[in-house]
């Protein structure tokens, strides 16, 4: 013990190391910070939503309900969704800067729907956000290479290397214990503001953990690496070139290429496809009989059948059934397109057993609930809700009840999901 | 002079000797082309796809039956963007934004399909383009080459020695910056390579193509001297390199992702649902459609009728219900335009706090002026926005007008059976209208919108330049 304290008092002496500790601790601190913000951010836009959500309801209902037409009603309600952050978010951002976390649907086709886009600065969302995993992924790495690059050759250059091997009894665990040092405090100056920041965001304890032993991972790689390289008895200028490049490969160069390699290898169906197809069936309605829609429309959802039969006058029933059935036309369409993104997605993660950075990243937006595959499974609560959507209006349409104020209160709610 | 190409000649012939500097030096050429390649028919690809939708849009726009005009509005039209020539060498925010948007009556949509939605979670690391390795791994090449060109001859003693013989510090720091410079020239050849092949694309311009040449040189020539200047500072080569890739760290990597942040948390932008509710809020106060009795249409109502010299909507000449959807179109699409104005004021205030940034990092300046001479900035996607926005307003208003010419009212009210035929007109209309043609920007606007960040990068070059006499008279001491 008092060996290790003689090290660490050693370790700290040094300005270098000092500075380089110090560092680390400040980036950890600010990007836990930003990324918390920007969660809170999120959750106080979702609530602010929610009040000028019920106004606009509201509004639609004071004249809709009036005409007590369900068709009115259904037309022009448009029912807010949401994508709370999960509370280990603001470790790993992921593509919650560029997708929706607010969408409204309105209980028409929802292919027409799902796909829009939140507004935002295309700018800022370019070269990524500053949060804990970039910190951890991109930045530790080169913390780690400053902090070890030159142990044993350091000495070397110094001249106390033989000295050193010869110390009877220390010799042999000193380099470990250097090694343990300063892997531990770089450990501790990244686990102690994300554990704070934790703790402040009610995260469980067993993400938190996950999250820990990722960063302990991560750094026994670079440690590792480092190491080795350190074990080709090069001189530290080199060591720390040869590091460096390793970094610019593993964290830059290998990502961005295997990025090209995987959406080469992987075309996905263009959404627009999807869309441009939709818009097609939709249309379409208005060109042929109505009944052959409704005929289309009744054998996928016999439990409207004995809805009265259409006369000359539109009927807001054939209006919604069209927009469901251009739906069920596209469905094998964009099911293809989700199957594409999820195998892009998957490739991605297989990549990330070679590349570690990848796999860190990868995995701290999974623990977060901030990547592809939470997007998606926004998408399909919203599909869900869309689903209640319809059916509720469906109620009153097809069975000719009028659709007075208070229904509007009735309606299914995105947080009863 | 003779002292200076000298001493650059000797550096030079030192770097082509260190076998590590050759093979680093010729693998940053080999990734600038591949790079380039990868780019280019990646752009090209993406071209190719939007032409072919665009014109799949188009024809299914025209080939759509007689209709009543109105439906047609609602039936839409598909616009894509187009990608400007150089967006293979910066493609910019094109992965961002959405390329498609579907334009219909009194409604605006954004553009959607963004690759970056499509795309696994690599397309955050960075995009493997030639601007990408330009402004990212060139200036690492540089370091490593450079680091040592001055602290090598002080830890070496050699230093002193050169002094002595009578050459002076700032022949021996001018010979060694040329030696980097030139290498810097070496390494920004494989990029012109590729540019020039871009400039045979058509639509390429000279002037944002002059900038952009002018600009990563001036860019390349600061970290030459930044590397020369760290190198001639520090006691210790090693020193040197920790400094030079912790400053890079800091400049390149660090700071372009935490200027975003700030700016994001100093300008807000309000959600589309909030302005969705805004604008219907807006309309609502305007004028109720819905309403009988609503103060502005009566008065619209009554306006049409003196125009006419009649008493009911029913004696006027033309379809009351089209005058109506043209008024109502310009009510919408002026409150679309001013929401539009307002979310791109606050975008544009963000974009100006990251450029501003640029005085610490020339990273981001010259991202920026990369990014607005090549077209593919935020302003490039707004052009796009607007040009859309105005094709939009004027098809719907087409549509509209056709709709009060050529529709009577009579028809259009009618609910009996064979209405919904008399409603409908020649399907020769939807194929007069002419298709979207963007309108790309001229030489001069990408030119003056590069230039914050050209002046940026240039004040940051003179600065540099300067600081270099200090530092030549600060060696000089070196001598006994």
């Amino acid at each position: 013990m008092t060996l290790l304290t003689h090290e660490l008092r050693l370790l700290l002496r040094s300005r270098m190391a000092l500075l380089a500790l110090l560092l680390v601790a400040l980036l950890a601190i600010a990007s836990v910070a930003a990324g918390m913000t920007e969660v809170a951010r999120q959750r106080a836009v979702i609530a602010r939503i929610q009040p000028k959500q019920a106004q606009d309801i509201a509004a639609v209902a004071q004249w809709a309900g009036k005409t007590q037409d369900p068709g009115n009603a259904a037309y022009y309600s448009f029912h807010a969704t949401w994508d709370a952050p999960a509370p280990l978010a603001f470790v790993a951002l992921g593509l919650r800067d560029v997708a929706p976390y607010i969408l409204r649907v309105r209980a028409l086709g929802l292919e027409a729907q799902l796909y829009d886009g939140e507004a935002f600065n295309p700018e800022l969302a370019l070269p990524g956000r500053f949060d804990f995993a970039f910190v951890l992924v991109y930045l530790t790495p080169l913390f780690v290479i400053a902090l070890i690059h030159d142990l044993v050759s350091g000495e070397r250059e110094a001249g106390r290397l033989r000295m050193l091997d010869a110390l009877a009894g220390s010799g042999r665990h000193l380099w470990a214990r250097r090694v343990l040092l300063r892997g531990g405090l770089l450990f501790l100056t990244l686990a102690l503001p994300v554990s704070i920041g934790a703790s402040l965001s009610h995260v469980p304890l067993l993400p938190l953990l996950a999250v820990l032993g990722l960063v302990a991972l991560y750094l026994a790689f670079w440690i590792g690496v480092t190491l080795l390289v350190g074990r080709l008895r090069w001189s530290s200028v080199t060591n720390a070139a040869t590091l460096a490049g390793l970094w610019l490969l593993l964290t830059l160069l290998l990502p961005t290429i295997a990025h090209v390699a995987i959406n080469r290898a992987i075309p996905v169906g263009q959404g627009v496809e999807l869309t441009l197809a939709q818009r097609e069936a939709v249309n379409r309605a208005w060109d042929i009989p109505r009944e052959q829609t409704m005929q289309a429309f009744y054998a996928g959802h016999p439990e409207w059948k004995d809805s009265p039969p259409l006369g000359h006058a539109f009927h807001w029933k054939w209006y919604f059934a069209f927009h469901q059935v251009g739906d069920e036309s596209v469905a094998p369409k964009a099911n293809a397109y989700r199957h594409g993104i999820e195998a892009r997605d998957a490739a991605a993660r297989s990549v990330g057993w070679l590349l570690p950075s990848v796999g860190v990243q990868a995995l701290l937006a999974r623990l977060a609930d901030t990547d592809m595959q939470a997007q998606l499974a926004y998408q399909d609560r919203i599909r869900a809700f869309h689903t209640r959507l319809r059916n509720y209006y469906y109620a009153y349409l097809f069975t000719d009840k009028p659709f007075g104020q208070v229904d509007f209160e009735g309606a299914p709610r995105f947080d009863d999901m | 002079m003779r002292a200076i190409t000298l001493i650059a000649r000797d550096e030079l012939r030192l770097m082509r000797r260190n076998r590590v500097a050759v093979i680093a030096f010729a693998l940053l050429v080999l990734l600038t082309l591949a790079a380039a390649l990868i780019s280019w028919s990646h752009q090209s690809g993406i071209a190719e796809t939007r032409t072919r939708f665009q014109a799949q849009a188009a024809e299914a726009f025209e080939a759509q039956p007689d209709r009543h005009p109105h439906r047609m509005a609602h039936f839409g039209n598909f616009i894509f963007r187009p990608l400007p020539p150089l967006a293979a060498f910066d493609p910019g925010v094109d992965a961002f934004t959405g390329n498609s948007i579907f334009l219909e009556g009194h409604r605006q949509n954004s553009a959607n399909f963004g690759d970056v939605r499509q795309s696994s979670l690599l397309v955050r690391f960075g995009q493997l383009t030639p601007a990408f390795v330009l402004q990212v791994i060139a200036p690492l090449l540089l370091i490593f080459l450079g680091y040592g060109a001055v602290a090598r001859e002080r830890e070496r003693g050699t230093l002193r020695q050169m002094l002595v013989q009578g050459v002076s510090a700032r022949a021996l720091v001018m010979g060694k910056l040329l030696a980097l410079a030139l290498v810097a020239a070496l390494v920004g050849l494989p990029a012109l390579i590729a540019f020039l092949l871009i400039a045979g694309q058509p639509g390429a311009l000279a002037g944002p193509m002059a900038v952009i040449a002018l600009g990563y040189g001036a860019y390349l020539a600061l970290w030459s001297i930044i590397v020369i200047l760290v190198s001639a500072l520090v006691r210790r080569g090693r020193d040197a390199l920790l400094a030079l890739l912790a400053l890079w760290a800091v400049l390149v990597i660090l700071l372009p992702r935490v200027a975003p942040d700030i700016a994001a948390q100093a300008h807000s932008l309000p959600t589309r649902l909030e302005t969705d509710i805004a604008i219907q809020q807006d309309l609502h106060r305007l004028g109720d459609a819905h309403n009988p009795d609503d103060p502005f249409f009566n008065a619209f109502k009554q306006k049409v009728l003196r125009r006419y010299g009649v008493d009911k909507v029913e004696d006027l000449p033309v379809n009351y219900n089209g005058l109506l959807a043209v008024e109502g179109e310009k009510l919408t699409s002026g409150l679309f335009d001013h929401y539009a104005d307002r979310s791109f004021a606050i975008q544009q205030a963000q974009s100006r706090l990251t450029d501003g940034f640029g005085i610490i990092s020339p990273a981001i300046s010259l991202r920026q002026l990369s990014m607005a001479a090549a077209g593919t900035d935020l302003a490039g996607h707004r052009r796009f926005l607007a040009q859309a926005e105005a094709y939009r307003f004027a098809m719907v208003q087409h549509l509209n007008q056709l709709q009060a010419d050529a529709v009577s009212y009579a028809d259009d009210k009618a609910k009996d059976a064979g209405a919904d035929q008399r409603k409908r007109i020649s399907a020769d209309h939807w194929q007069s209208i002419p298709q979207f043609r963007f309108i790309a920007p001229t030489a001069g606007d990408l030119v003056t919108a590069s230039l914050p960040g050209l002046g940026l990068l240039l004040a940051w070059l003179a600065l540099a330049l300067l600081a270099l006499l200090p530092v030549a008279r600060h060696l000089q001491k070196a001598r006994p």
